[in-house]
């Protein structure tokens, strides 16, 4: 059975380029075969709203869309959205409004390796 | 021996602890991995070597330092890498990472 890397994002997607490495791990990841969650946490759960149209950086949120039909799971926190103002009908097609307890802590206990990117 | 990877996003220049390293890697083997402006540890020979006196082994994203213009600029104990690299660290040769 594939081992499985966990990466916790609590990066915004605009921030800096914390969500681009998660991106690029993720996708290295994924083409060796791994499985590959992500949770976003605080400012990373920004990288799942729909709409993102940056002019001149990466899109993070077409890039997750592009990983999730590859395998890519993506859950951020329902709570880090509320106080953001992004509902559920708002994320990018494939990821997902979660919870920390729910998600994260089963994310958690079945990953083999987990990353935190974070400031 | 346990082996921990030390992942590493921010500049020599930004506040970084790197006495955490000592304190919970104590016992270990200990690499860093630089992404982002940490890969300048790898183009600033004093604050490289400071670096070197924490951990064992220091990996640098070779696309962060070409972002940069210091494309091949890593040399002597930095060992450039790319992202198929970096996962098997992650992955395979070292038992945790953390983010420092």
């Amino acid at each position: 059975m594939a081992k499985t890397l966990l990466i916790h994002l609590r990066s915004g997607s605009m921030m800096n380029m914390d969500s681009n490495v998660t991106v690029k791990l993720a996708r290295a990841a994924l083409s060796k075969g791994y499985n590959v969650r992500i949770f976003g946490y605080g400012e990373g759960i920004t990288v799942i709203k729909a709409g993102q149209e940056p002019k001149r950086f990466p899109n993070v949120g077409k890039e997750l869309e592009e990983l999730v039909q590859k395998g890519l799971v993506v859950v951020v926190c329902e709570t880090c959205c509320a106080a953001r103002g992004i509902h559920r009908g708002e994320e990018v097609n494939g990821t997902k409004i979660g919870s920390l307890t729910n998600h994260l802590s089963q994310f958690v206990a079945e990953s083999d390796k987990m990353v935190t990117l974070a400031r | 021996m346990p082996s921990i990877l030390f992942v590493m996003l921010k500049s020599p220049h930004e506040n970084v602890n790197l006495e955490l390293v000592d304190d919970l890697g104590k016992n270990s083997k200990k690499a860093a991995l630089l992404f982002e402006d940490a890969v300048y540890y790898a183009v600033d020979k004093k604050n490289g070597k400071h670096l070197y006196e924490h951990v064992d082994e220091i990996y640098v994203m070779e696309d962060d330092l070409a972002a940069r213009g210091f494309k091949s600029h890593a040399a002597g104990k930095f060992q450039s890498i790319d992202y198929d690299q970096a996962v098997d660290l992650i992955m395979e040769k070292y038992d945790r990472t953390v983010t420092i």
